[in-house]
């Protein structure tokens, strides 16, 4: 009876040392420049978010600002028209 | 003893190494989120070049609708003949003559017969910016148009305080401001001639000389107020001091 709980011990003990050792030396996790690779991207990424952010705000102001331009040549084309009318009057 | 030792440490390291493992980011998974956002870097830049673009072609459009009104505006003041100094200079003037207008609307009925002289001369004023031709353009023709408004409105309001009286001779009618005064569907009161001198101060310089056939305007009322007062009293030492 004691022999069998030995081997017992001893059959769990070599699992738990090969479960160990396959899990902390064996698994496939990116290393060190990899993780910064990643990081440095993410920050790239980011940058690039708020660059468009602030271009498409430029592009809205500009379009608000060609639009307002517009309506005024308009009224300036509108009102020599109508100048000339009265002046053939 | 030793053996249960044992036993637990590799039973500790196991653990740590379960939970390690589950922490971690495998090496797919990492290659997985480089491919993300290796696309997202590519289509974000590619959005940025094009918004670009789209600022820089837009900034060329607002510099090319610049020249285009500012050519269109002197084209504008050419057809009348003006500039864009005149234009302003003229904006000044009717600015000008739209706060008269204001500040005389503001006035009580009394104060405004009293200054029926500046409500003629706005309206001559008006007249000489109708007739500048600057005024065929929209925004001074508008503007005008209001300010005519204005006047038609103090004038109504001026018409319905006064009664207008044709001067006789002196041989005939003895008419001077005092005997206007007293004649009963005049005021009834000698005294309160200096009301009529005062609402006819464009066509009374003196009070002591009036023609044949002007047409006085007889403001209403039967007091006098602090201009027509005043304008009395400085009559009255005037004469005691010759």
């Amino acid at each position: 009876m004691h022999k069998v709980n030995r081997t017992v011990t001893a059959l769990a003990l070599a699992i738990l040392f090969t479960g160990s050792v396959v899990l902390v030396g064996c698994s496939s996790s990116p290393n060190e420049a990899q993780m910064k690779q990643l990081n440095d991207l993410k920050e790239e990424v980011a940058s690039l978010q708020k660059e468009v952010a602030a271009k498409e705000q430029q592009k809205g102001a500009m379009e608000k600002e060609v639009a307002e331009k517009s309506a005024k040549l308009k009224k300036c084309n509108d009102d020599q028209a109508i100048v000339k009318q009265r002046l053939a009057k | 003893m030793k053996v249960n030792n044992i036993f637990f440490v590799l039973a500790a390291l196991l653990a740590f190494a379960l939970g390690a493992s589950a922490q971690e980011m495998t090496k797919d998974q990492w290659q997985q989120e480089i491919n993300q956002l290796t696309q997202s870097r590519t289509e974000l830049s590619a959005k940025v070049t094009a918004l670009g673009a789209d600022v820089t072609t837009m900034q060329g459009q607002s510099t090319q609708i610049d020249a285009d009104y500012q050519k269109c505006m002197d084209g504008l003041y050419a057809l009348v003949g003006s500039d864009a100094a005149k234009a302003a200079a003229y904006s000044s003037d009717i600015e000008a003559a739209e706060n008269k207008a204001n500040e005389l609307g503001r006035l009580s009925d009394a104060d405004l017969v009293a200054s029926s002289g500046e409500v003629d001369a706005l309206a001559a004023n008006v007249k000489g910016l109708w007739d500048n031709k600057l005024s065929l353009i929209p925004v001074f023709w508008d503007r005008l148009t209001a300010l005519n408004e204005k006047v038609k409105s103090l004038q109504t309001t001026l018409a319905n305080q006064m009664k207008v009286y044709t001067v006789g001779t002196w041989a005939r009618d003895r008419d001077c401001l005092w005997n206007i005064s007293k004649k009963k569907d005049i005021y009834n009161n000698a005294w309160l001639w200096p009301k009529i001198w005062q609402g006819n101060r464009d066509e009374i310089k003196d009070p002591d000389v009036i023609k044949k056939g002007q047409k006085l305007k007889i403001p209403k009322g039967n007091e006098m107020n602090a201009e027509e007062k005043a304008a009395a009293k400085k009559y009255y030492a005037r004469k005691a001091a010759k």
